[in-house]
């Protein structure tokens, strides 16, 4: 897997505050949520791989080159939504696509086609003549996403994409972004929504306080930040021993009845999905659903920033 | 350099420009300007016109405007070309685009330089076209052509001194004043000196006001069309207020030319130089 994006011991020092040293790398094809809490250097990072701002030490480097150096080239492929855009209010969706498809060198024939594409693709087609001024808050966050897709990109590097946007509109986003990945594109995203990272990465990078505080698996993460997981077990029936049969499953430290199953309590480093699985199934109660409880990141996530503030 | 990319800023900075209100209300009062006073001329001060002036009238709202307004909307489409950008996080986006930071800056100066261009030649335009609609054909037209191109190059002057204000305060409210207050400071204290030499006939004042900014973008333009001029037109211009201080065509382009390349070369730098601002609004 080749590296999209590569920090090297990069330091940003703003005077009164110091980003870094930072040393990661985004590999192709990752699906990378960068998080930490306001102001620990998510922005700065992202500022820092698209050559906006320069490194006081240490160097970024972007589809192998210095974007600062080589800007046209490294930023070639790469498509860039910040957060909270404010788009020209005097332009249409066309327009402003048109205007950052003419940047990206798509010739007048091609320009045409990929606006109406990507228009559709970010569900602004109905508005396509609208002045980007009387657009609502979340279609103009469609617009700042769109503007990013022209190219299209293989790097999305996106700063709170899901803010502003409908329900719909996310299910749809998700989708969006997981067909540009699995096409062969790369997608960083900044978000403060855990639950969001947690359903559309695949690896996280955590910054807190201008530091790294960890980069890997989400997964990976969860076991290292959390001293125990939650399984949530889902039931038709609840036969009368099985509670105690699965307290009793190596690596289960308590479990308790709930509503419509039980909630396991496991020792971080086992997995004992499999045997408790087992275990419903074979005493008749119907087994209707087994994971890791979905609020797992967010209880990580708090874990790993109290953990490195101590 | 990537021209379409040039040519693509380019338009989106005329576009931009134009629909900034400040710098329309700035074009609709210099339209204004030129021609309510051929208004008021053709009904009520006709009269007192002397007939040889009459096919020179044109004259005065071509350089009435000089002076002035021209200069600020000079300075009022420059200064905010590049400072609007990063207060609303614009510049961000562009310029995380494949864009060279030559290509940007050319493109945003080439935008804004092209719309004060077509506010001159609309100056001149309604101005011929407003003295003879009143006083009838106008004649020397043929130095038109080069009297507004001096008065676009000497617009450079503000423009490209706004322009680099814009850059270095990166806040478009401040830059206007600054560059506001430059162009207002270096036109009244030409007045000053203006005024002391004639009463003390102490050279050095005289010095100090050839080298203003003011005093060659005031200039060029009348010593561009003087020699073409009868000297009934000469004496209306004069009527007007409207004279040179300088006394020489090169000069007044030199100094132009110094001031606008020092101020676009800090430009240059310092964007190169200098983090992309964060949007503050």
């Amino acid at each position: 897997m080749g590296e999209v994006v590569q920090f090297e011991e990069t330091v940003k020092d703003y005077g009164s505050k110091e980003i870094g040293p930072l040393t990661f790398s985004v590999g192709r094809g990752e699906i990378v949520g960068l998080l930490g809490p306001n102001g620990s250097g998510k922005s700065t990072s992202i500022r820092l791989m698209l050559g906006l701002i320069r490194p006081s030490l240490g160097r970024v480097m972007l589809m192998g080159l210095d974007p600062l150096r080589h800007h046209v080239k490294a930023l070639d492929k790469v498509g860039y939504s910040p957060e909270l855009a404010n788009l020209q209010a005097f332009m249409t969706p066309s327009e402003f696509l048109e205007l950052t498809g003419g940047l990206v060198g798509l010739g007048r024939g091609l320009l045409k086609e990929q606006v109406t594409k990507t228009l559709e693709d970010v569900g602004l087609s109905a508005y396509e003549n609208y002045k980007i001024g009387k657009l609502s808050k979340g279609m103009v966050q469609r617009l700042s996403v769109a503007q990013a897709m022209m190219g299209p990109p293989s790097l999305l590097v996106l700063d709170e994409p899901m803010i502003g946007i409908d329900p719909a509109g996310v299910v749809h986003f998700r989708s969006l972004f997981r067909r540009f990945v699995s096409d062969g594109g790369t997608i960083i995203m900044s978000s403060h929504i855990l639950s969001e990272v947690e359903t559309l990465c695949n690896s996280l990078a955590i910054i807190h306080s201008g530091k790294l505080v960890f980069r890997g698996e989400i997964e990976k993460f969860i076991q290292t930040a959390l001293k125990s997981r939650l399984i949530e077990v889902e039931l038709q029936t609840f036969p009368d021993d099985l509670l105690v049969e699965i307290q009793g499953v190596p690596g289960v430290t308590r479990a308790t009845r709930m509503e419509r199953g039980y909630l396991v309590e496991a020792a971080s480093g086992s997995d004992p999905r499999s045997e408790i699985a087992k275990l419903v199934v074979g005493s008749g109660a119907g087994l209707l659903s087994i994971g890791y409880s979905r609020g797992e990141l967010d209880e990580a996530y708090i874990a790993a920033i109290k953990g490195s503030e101590n | 350099m990537n021209i379409g990319k040039v040519r693509t800023l380019a338009f989106y900075e005329l576009q931009r420009t134009v629909a900034r209100k400040k710098v329309l209300a700035l074009v609709i009062l210099t339209i204004l300007v030129d021609t309510i006073p051929y208004y008021f001329l053709s009904t009520a001060g006709s009269s007192s016109i002397p007939l040889a002036a009459r096919p020179y009238l044109w004259v005065v709202g071509v350089f009435l405007p000089q002076a002035f307004f021209l200069q600020f909307i000079a300075l009022f489409i420059s200064a905010g070309s590049m400072s609007e950008e990063y207060e609303q996080g614009t510049a961000e986006i562009l310029l995380s685009k494949p864009v060279s930071r030559d290509e940007y800056f050319l493109g945003k100066f080439s935008g804004g330089f092209s719309l004060l261009t077509l506010v001159v030649v609309l100056n001149a335009v309604l101005s011929v076209a407003s003295s003879t609609l009143t006083f009838g054909p106008q004649l020397s037209l043929e130095i038109l052509p080069s009297v507004v191109i001096s008065q676009v190059f000497s617009a450079l002057v503000f423009f490209c001194a706004a322009f680099m204000i814009g850059e270095l305060v990166r806040r478009s409210s401040l830059a206007y004043i600054i560059a506001s207050a430059v162009f207002f400071t270096s036109q009244i204290a030409g007045i000053i000196l203006g005024a002391i030499f004639r009463l003390t006939g102490n050279e050095f004042d005289h010095l100090l006001d050839l080298y203003l900014p003011t005093s060659p973008v005031n200039s060029l333009p009348l010593l561009v069309a003087r020699p073409s001029l009868p000297s009934g037109a000469t004496s209306v211009l004069q009527l007007g207020g409207i004279n040179a201080i300088e006394s020489s065509v090169a000069f007044s382009i030199g100094l132009i030319a110094v001031y606008a390349i020092v101020s676009l070369v800090i430009t240059r730098v310092y964007f190169g130089w200098a983090d992309v601002a964060k949007k503050i609004s």
